[in-house]
């Protein structure tokens, strides 16, 4: 009986005793952090703000970036494997589901939420009180950059300034103005409080902030502070133009005089954006700068001969080809920009015995290594002229038809700028090229636009001038000079072409100066016959528009479905 | 039928004599049960002992109760089959009853020793029927409770067991989710109630949860059982809330020693796989494209339209059919060797298998070895301990997908050179070569997994009726993942090699603590059980990753060897559930069942405050055909009218969601790094709760004519409340998603099941069985206040459902004017403008198009057996549901990559299907493109055919062999559907197709 009364006691306790270990429920995540835990630590915080520079590698050198700010204007068509922008480089059924606007809309504001929670903590986050404001400066210099690309896309979307805590399902539509007062406030603090130089390579410097804030005064039509801001940063640093115009972009240069803010790629890849299953799961599906990919011609491919694909001639995607308009705004015998911008001539590293067939008749050649294998030339050729080289040709009307559309998207003439022999396989797509945001040609270019639309013609053409006379080949320099009558805005946006071309400004541009429609129907055949008032905004992605519960409010921009 | 220990730890009918011959249990069974035990003191006179034995094999039977009738004296039988009664006087007469066999009222008749056999009863309603944490009588049953017997398993030979129950179970839908080598199935208990959380139901395996279904070996299995209302499941919990399929493996028994063999092996080919144009189809899509955009009028532009290489295939006939180049013949083997026995206090099962199944491509294999061992033990007769063992060995390969690249690349490549090896990028560069793969040391991909399940349990007999049972059970599982990627493979595409090495490890425990008491008074009965249960799973994973190895043939084995960006991470998540049940069941005269269970479940990932709930539930039976006005039916041989209503939580979302996260950054300041953290995709939700689901059921079993026709008829209805709903947020917020508890669901249905004997007569026996169920799903109420577009949500409707434009035809030449209404021309796809505005906007004219639930599924079986051959067929049909068809996403209008065989059109072809080819458009730039991907998915299948041969006993006796059967299966044999060839089982999906399966096999029984 006892016993057994010991055993029913025993178990019974046993049993309810196992009521006690309550804290089983407690959840303990070792592999995970939280905001609250990282960001109020010094070195938290500071990842942070790395966090908040990395977003600028979803716009900066890559497809998505091109698609939004470069295409749909009178500078390029498609190569023959650019098919799935044509929604954004020909306006062909341009709507809400394009991937692209779904990417950027998506970062963007991933990229201003980050920035937000960098505000709000960085009183707690143990810093210095000097370094906490040069950080803070840091931030609301981005947030002011990531909103700008907002509202220049979208127009007046959804604006926040607070970290998002919980489910969040509306959006605002908060007037383009008040979006401006908001990046004006970020950038006039940013300007007040970062040091020059930066602390770090990479970071934004006070002139690169004033630059910044340049830009944003001349889309606001503010062109007193856009002027005073562009040559306080050309006179008030140590900037320079490069001698050589082509030599900006010689992948020993990536650093140089010339740049005032830029986006930084490394040649260490694991520092890089690209996505990694185990590091980076959420990162890009290419990585590093794909500029060097996306505007290369086939020059591998069928058709073409002497050639092979290796790293010093680059892997073509042969997403984009210059239009016709935008070749024929050089004249290469003054301007150093063409030869500076663009490939016309493949040596043969495949030597060999070729043939080609112009106009009925063959002939064949021997190519050694080194010679000449591929030309193409804004000139055109006569068959016999053409039969008498010894290598390919692809002349003006073998590329383009002579409204502009594209006769041969495969071969072309392409924008060189971007290549990277450097890539240590020729498959490799992530170049470790930092993407220039901000040179100083554009300091002169802001300047001299602004003071045109002062009336001060004069310091308009000398603004312009110092481009001219940089990119002038050697001897041509008078020949490049320009006078006050020469100037319009038609002639700052061409100049803008000659020196900006494939660096992400045309689609704004065009959009600042209200001349995307004229420009795009003018000199983009491919592009012309779509083109409508409504693209000088994109469409909201559909699944921002489905997923805000105030519809009503919230609603697409006008003319998208 | 004979059950001896069960697995579940309700061994009450274990020897009650012992117990009563104990002066100790007496005196507590006088102090708990005083006026039960008062019956027995008043009239010690006498004694009555014999011994029970089955009237099949004369074998003891172990656990009969041996009661006097009209009295509660009563005792059972021990594991010899002897039984020692004490009664006033020997002019009573003995009822003796066991599970399986018929109950037979003996007379006493004055003789002190009576021996007693008993008949096997043919009747399923004696069966046994697993209700978790006990078991019942089939006829005591007051849930919703679906049982399947061995022999069902093993019918037609499958990867997956869960797979041979398809279409066999009403209200549980399951489909193979592919044709992969060992791939899994997809399983639903009475529809989707969860957006997000899990809606997988709950394994239990010998009373231990475990989620690893497809380890377990057909054969191994004695006995399933599918809990589906939740007052069946209720004693589960929240862990119950999707449904439970409780698992019994097979044990020994008393006897000698049996051993069984069971092997098949046999022969899988993809019968049915949508064609892609051949070369000169594609060409022909090519030149219209061009033709479109006025660059080609005739054969005289094709030099313009195709390059050299092209233009020669074009000539030659050349190119190749490329998806045929992976579909190849795959294999099924697999053996498993069993050997049981038992004593008179242990018993064992042990068995081996080895199964091995190549898929439908090339490097795509599948290794699986397991052992089982089970062993049970009475230490004496009030001990007995116990263990469950098994340890499953997988070895897989696999292989990155080729069809798709497959469906979609130039067809006029040669995928050889001139020398018969394969291009790695043929098209100058353009393509990859998916054959590229197959090439010796490009690719490896190969997993490697472990799990050792085991359980043990320990159970007391404290006194008669009340007995406490402790079980423990461990799931270790050890998974090794590597794989290699050279620079030639589809997935490097020429860049630097890549390798990666992955390794997990888990644990499961689960601790489980359970008084039971159960007590017949009269014609009352009760029994009652209190549970405490712990579990916990924790699970850590590691990874490793390089480029560019030094040499390749050292694939993922020596990572430190890669030149280039190693990487490591590490993971560890864990989650815990405690809840504490209790138990009432309740039987007058085995004619008014009760059940009432309580139970409060705890889960470590809900918010601090939410983390409890408590799930009431209580159902009733009333056995109809015990009443009096029943007993002169003739029709009818049974008939019980069932009804329940339960509470059931769902907590299945995964650790940590209260939690907003940070995820890892990579970044630089020059090539200084700067890593950074930045927010995850979801942001965590600080008041996560119980998602409660509260289920009515009503159900009817009945017998007619001897049972000769027995059915099962439930309806349901399941109402869920606070929803745990994985939100597509706005991305305007800088987030993309949360879990959340809002929203109502509910789930309404009828299952039917019936079972004929059509023919038996002679050596003629011909069962038929019907089973059908129709589940409607629909979401009552959401966050959003109305539908949720984003995350394709609406109201009224199933919980997954297409919402899109709804597809009119093509604009045709005449429409032209119609058509630029619209801004449309002829060829371009036409979509019905809902509101009539004339224009088309993604606001008012999208519509619900359709849902991948199935309005009912049902199934047909016939086993026929004459003589020693038997002959058995399964058709299976799943209806009403749509699928998102990824063939018909095989389409480039501009000519660039091939396309399926689709009627597209042309000026001269005025065809409704597709859009015109152009060569300025791509897919993406196809207005209404997607609007054409859905088709209906209805089907019907012949799903498996045996014929078997059992071998005359008499000639296999003198051979000492007890049984022997030889059988052929075919699987899948027909597919009848709306699509051509295409098993829409598969569910849209393009790669792994659903093979059909000719097996040969053996049962061998010693």
């Amino acid at each position: 009986m006892k016993a057994i009364k010991i055993n029913i006691i025993g178990f019974a306790g046993l049993f309810f005793g196992l009521m006690a270990c309550q804290n089983e429920l407690d959840e303990y995540n070792p592999s995970g952090i939280t905001a609250e835990g990282v960001y109020t630590t010094p070195d938290g915080f500071e990842s942070l703000v790395n966090a908040t520079y990395s977003y600028t590698r979803w716009w900066y050198g890559k497809e998505d970036g091109y698609n939004l700010s470069e295409m749909g204007t009178d500078l390029w068509i498609n190569g023959v494997d650019g098919g799935a922008n044509v929604a954004l480089v020909h306006y062909e059924n341009l709507q809400s589901n394009q991937g692209s606007v779904e990417t950027l809309w998506a970062k963007l504001y991933e990229a201003v939420n980050l920035c937000n929670a960098g505000l709000e903590f960085v009183a707690e986050s143990g810093l210095s009180p000097a370094l906490q404001l040069e950080r803070e400066a840091e931030i609301r210099f981005l947030r002011a950059f990531y909103n700008w690309h907002i509202v220049e896309t979208w127009g007046g979307v959804h604006l926040s300034s607070e970290r998002t805590k919980t489910a969040q399902p509306t959006a605002n539509r908060t007037p383009v103005d008040q979006f401006y007062a908001s990046i004006k406030e970020d950038l006039n603090f940013a300007v007040a409080n970062l040091p020059y130089p930066a602390s770090q390579k990479g970071r934004v410097s006070r002139a690169g902030a004033e630059a910044f804030l340049a830009r944003v005064h001349l889309t606001r039509e503010e062109y007193n502070e856009a002027q005073t801001l562009a040559e306080k940063v050309i006179n008030g640093y140590d900037f320079g133009l490069m001698e050589n115009y082509a030599d900006l972009w010689d992948m020993e240069n990536v650093e140089n005089e010339e740049v005032v803010f830029y986006v930084n790629y490394s040649s260490d890849l694991n520092l890089n954006d690209a996505s990694n299953s185990i590091t980076f799961p959420n990162g890009h599906s290419r990585g590093g700068h794909n500029g060097h990919l996306l505007f290369m011609s086939t020059y591998d491919r069928n058709g073409t001969v002497g050639m092979t694909r290796d790293i010093i001639n680059g892997r073509p995607f042969a997403r984009y080809m210059p239009s016709r308009y935008l070749l024929e705004l050089f004249d290469e015998e003054v301007d150093s920009r063409f030869h500076g911008s663009f490939e016309t001539v493949w040596y043969s590293n495949r030597p060999g015995t070729y043939s080609k067939t112009v106009d009925g008749q063959t002939v064949e050649f021997t190519l050694e290594e080194g010679d000449t294998a591929i030309w193409a030339t804004k000139e055109v050729l006569s068959p016999a002229e053409e039969l008498a080289k010894p290598f390919l040709v692809y002349d003006m009307e073998s590329m383009y038809h002579p409204d502009g559309t594209y006769n041969n998207n495969r071969q072309y003439i392409n924008l060189k700028k971007f290549v990277d022999p450097t890539r240590p396989s020729v498959a490799e797509q992530q170049s470790s090229r930092d993407a220039f945001v901000i040179r100083l040609a554009e300091m002169y270019l802001i300047a001299a636009e602004a003071a045109l639309q002062e009336g001060d013609l004069q310091t308009a053409a000398d603004h312009i001038n110092v481009i001219r006379n940089r990119a002038a080949v050697p001897g041509m320099e008078a020949t490049m000079a320009i006078t006050p009558a020469d100037l319009s805005i038609d002639f700052i946006l061409e100049e803008r072409a000659r020196e900006l071309a494939g660096e992400q400004f045309r689609w704004f541009d065009l959009k600042r100066t209200g001349k995307l429609v004229e420009k795009v129907k003018a000199y983009n055949p491919e592009a012309a016959a779509n083109v409508r008032e409504h693209h000088v905004l994109k469409p909201i992605p559909q699944r921002q528009l489905d997923a805000v519960i105030n519809k009503d409010e919230f609603t697409q921009n006008p003319g998208y479905q | 039928m004979r059950k001896l220990l069960l697995a579940n730890g309700a061994d009450d009918r274990f020897p009650l004599l012992q117990a009563l011959r104990s002066p100790v249990a007496f005196l507590c069974i006088y102090l708990f049960f005083l006026t039960a035990v008062q019956n027995t003191a008043l009239a010690q006179n006498t004694s009555v002992t014999g011994k029970v034995v089955s009237a099949d094999d004369q074998l003891p039977v172990p656990g009969a109760t041996v009661m006097l009738k009209g009295t509660s004296t009563g005792s059972v039988t021990d594991l010899d089959g002897n039984y020692s009664l004490t009664v006033p006087n020997r002019d009573g007469t003995l009822v003796v009853s066991f599970v399986g066999y018929q109950t037979q009222e003996v007379a006493i008749n004055n003789r002190s020793l009576v021996n007693i056999t008993l008949a096997t009863d043919l009747s399923d309603l004696e069966e046994v029927i697993v209700i978790g944490y006990g078991e019942v009588k089939k006829s005591n049953v007051t849930g919703s409770i679906v049982s399947v017997k061995a022999e069902d398993l093993t019918r037609v030979p499958t990867t997956n067991v869960m797979e041979s129950l398809q279409g066999r179970l009403p209200g549980v839908d399951i489909t193979r989710s592919s044709g992969q080598a060992g791939a899994g199935i997809n399983i639903t208990v009475r529809g989707n109630r969860s957006l997000t959380a899990s809606n997988s139901p709950l394994f239990i395996v010998d009373g231990i949860q475990y989620s690893n279904i497809q380890d377990l070996n057909p054969n191994d299995i004695q006995s399933m059982e599918v809990l589906k209302d939740a007052a069946s499941t209720a004693i589960y919990g929240s862990r119950g809330a999707n449904g439970v399929i409780i698992v019994t493996t097979k044990q020994g028994s008393v006897g000698k020693t049996r051993v069984t063999v069971n092997t098949y092996m046999g022969v899988s080919e993809v019968t049915k796989y949508p064609r892609v144009q051949t070369p000169q189809q594609y060409a022909d899509l090519r030149r219209e494209a061009r033709r479109a955009t006025g660059d080609w009028n005739g054969p005289e532009d094709d030099a313009n339209i195709f390059n050299d290489w092209e233009l020669a295939s074009v000539r030659n006939n050349g190119g190749a059919i490329w998806p045929d180049l992976f579909l190849t013949e795959g294999s099924q083997q697999d053996y498993q060797v069993g050997v049981s026995s038992a004593s008179e206090k242990s018993k064992f099962y042990v068995s081996l298998n080895y199964f091995n199944e190549k898929g439908n491509q090339r490097m795509d294999e599948l290794n699986r070895y397991s052992i089982r061992a089970n062993i049970d033990h009475a230490i004496n007769d009030k001990i007995s301990v116990g263990t469950q063992n098994q340890v499953t060995y997988y070895n897989q390969d696999f292989r990155r997908d080729p069809m798709n690249i497959a469906n979609k690349i130039n067809p006029l490549l040669d995928p050889y050179d001139e020398e018969g090896r394969v291009e790695f990028q043929p098209n100058n560069w353009k393509d990859v070569n998916p054959l590229i793969d197959e090439e010796p040391g490009h690719y490896k991909n190969n997993n490697r997994t472990t799990r050792l399940f085991s359980s043990g349990y320990f159970n007391y007999k404290i006194i008669d009726g009340l007995s406490f049972r402790s079980n423990l059970g461990m799931t270790l599982s050890n998974s090794r993942t590597g794989i290699y990627r050279g620079p030639e493979t589809v997935d490097r595409a020429g860049a630097v090699s890549e390798a990666v090495y992955q390794t997990g490890n888990g644990i499961g425990l689960n601790w489980e603590n359970i008084i039971n008491y159960s007590k017949q008074m009269d014609a009352h009965s009760f029994t009652v059980t209190g549970i405490h249960t712990l579990l916990r799973n924790e699970n850590e994973t590691q990874s490793a990753q390089g480029r560019n190895q030094l040499l390749d043939y050292q694939l993922f084995y020596s990572l430190g060897n890669a030149n280039d960006q190693l990487a490591i991470q590490s993971s560890y998540r864990a989650s815990s559930l405690m809840s504490y049940t209790g138990r009432l069941q309740y039987g007058y005269n085995d004619k008014y069942l009760l059940m009432f269970t309580a139970r409060a479940d705890g889960a470590s990932q809900l918010s601090e405050g939410n983390k409890w709930a408590f799930f009431p539930s209580v159902s009733t039976a009333w056995r109809i055909i015990e009443e009096d006005f029943m007993q002169s039916s003739n029709l009818f041989t049974d008939l019980k009218l069932r009804a329940s209503y339960g509470v059931a939580g769902n907590a299945a979302v995964d650790p940590y969601s209260t939690e907003s996260l940070l995820s890892r950054v990579p970044y630089a300041f020059d090539e200084v790094g700067a890593i950074g953290y930045t927010f995850g995709t979801r942001i965590g939700n600080i008041n996560l709760g119980w998602e409660i689901s509260k289920t009515y059921n009503l159900g009817l079993d009945f017998g007619l004519i001897q049972n000769r026709l027995v059915g099962t008829i439930d309806v349901y209805d399941t109402k869920t409340d606070d929803l745990l709903l994985d939100r597509f947020l706005p991305p305007s917020s800088g987030v993309s998603s949360i879990t959340e508890n809002i929203g109502k669901t509910r789930n309404r249905g009828i299952e039917i099941g019936l079972d004929a004997v059509a023919v038996e007569k002679g050596n003629v026996v011909w069962n038929l069985g019907v089973n059908w169920f129709t589940n409607k799903e629909e979401i009552l109420e959401l966050a959003t206040g109305t539908d949720d577009i984003a995350n394709g949500w609406f109201i009224g409707q199933p919980t997954r459902a297409y919402y899109d434009f709804k597809k009119a035809g093509i604009w045709q030449t005449h429409e032209a004017d119609a058509a630029l209404v619209y801004e449309q021309v002829p060829g371009e796809v036409k979509v019905v403008d809902q509101n009539g505005d004339n224009q088309i906007d993604a606001n008012n004219d999208r519509v619900i198009l359709g849902s991948p639930r199935p309005k009912w599924s049902g199934s047909f079986n016939s086993d026929l057996s004459v003589g020693n051959f038997d002959f058995n067929f399964q058709v299976f049909a799943r209806w009403g549901q749509m699928m998102n068809y990824e063939f018909y996403d095989v389409y480039d209008p501009s000519g660039n990559e091939n396309s399926h065989a689709h009627d597209y059109w042309t000026p001269e072809n005025p065809s409704n299907s597709y859009p015109r080819p152009n060569a300025g458009r791509t897919q993406g730039s196809t207005i209404y493109y997607s609007s054409l991907l859905y088709e209906d998915a209805s089907f019907v299948k012949l799903r498996g055919v045996t014929i078997g041969y059992n071998l005359p006993t008499a000639a296999l006796e003198r051979l000492g062999i007890g049984r022997l059967r030889v059988y052929v299966t075919g699987k899948n044999m027909l597919v009848l559907s709306n699509v051509d060839n295409y098993d829409p089982e598969r569910g849209g999906a393009m790669s792994n197709p659903i093979p059909r399966l000719l097996v040969g096999g053996i049962n061998l029984e010693f």
